[in-house]
């Protein structure tokens, strides 16, 4: 027996392997999933950084649902309707693609 | 009179078996068509390097420790958002590594990845598992030699 078995160690075992600087990546042929469209949910931080926000209109969008999305509130989709005078004259008819400013809180 | 109702008996059960094989068909096609749509691997290949698409360019399964160890997936189908995931493992059940890439494939696609280490891949024996949409698809064993 030698020194080594008497010390209560193995001859033979291996030291762990290491790993910590192992260098990766991938890449692909497939295009990357669309990142999906920016819906703040009501309470978020949005409402209270008091930040203006750019949205985009989608199709079925009204002031209402924005302003829900936005500050939790359907009723507040005249404070949308007011920061974007210029380019909604009829608060009932907003188009798709239409880029509204969303007045932070 | 008796012979005319067992025809018209005959008939019905002739129509009736004709309208069973007919909804069978039609559900077994329309399985086939749900199946076909949805992403599957159909090829995973380890190499030394990839060509542009993705393919590899150096099959092997044995690597000297400065090699960039390449796996490459092959998917069929279509989905708007998929993701593939490798995780690569030691002999001794260390994870190596473990990489995710989100995808949106359109029919045959190939995405790859691969590891390397700067002071070389301790030599030993390694496996690489593929995951599609975290569901295990399959894997590949490698060694990596000391020269």
């Amino acid at each position: 027996m030698s020194i080594f078995d008497k010390l209560g160690g193995k001859k033979d075992e291996k030291p762990k392997a290491d790993f910590s600087n192992v260098r990766s990546g991938s890449s692909s042929t497939a295009a990357q999933p669309a990142p999906p469209a920016p819906i703040p949910s009501p309470g978020s931080s949005v409402g209270t950084t008091g930040t203006d926000q750019t949205y985009t209109v989608v199709s079925g969008d009204s002031l209402s649902k924005i302003a829900k999305r936005y500050y939790g509130d359907a009723n507040q989709w005249h404070r949308i309707h007011e920061a974007n005078r210029d380019q909604i004259k009829n608060p009932d008819l907003i188009h798709p693609g239409q880029k509204l400013r969303i007045p932070g809180a | 009179m008796m012979q005319y109702s067992k025809r018209i008996s005959l008939s019905l059960c002739l129509a009736l078996l004709v309208l069973a094989a007919a909804c069978t068909a039609k559900s077994a096609n329309d399985t086939v068509g749900t199946s076909g749509a949805a992403v599957k691997v159909t090829d995973v290949t380890l190499g030394r390097s990839v060509g542009a698409d993705k393919a590899i360019a150096d099959k092997t399964e044995t690597f000297a420790p400065n090699d960039a160890v390449y796996v490459s997936v092959a998917t069929d189908g279509s989905s708007p958002s998929a993701t593939l995931r490798a995780k690569w493992t030691f002999e001794d059940g260390q994870i190596v590594d473990e990489s995710t890439r989100a995808i949106a494939p359109v029919n045959h696609e190939r995405t790859e990845f691969h590891i390397s280490k700067p002071d070389g891949l301790p030599a030993g024996k390694y496996k690489v598992q593929v995951f599609l949409n975290d569901q295990a698809s399959e894997s590949k064993d490698f060694e990596v030699k000391a020269r």
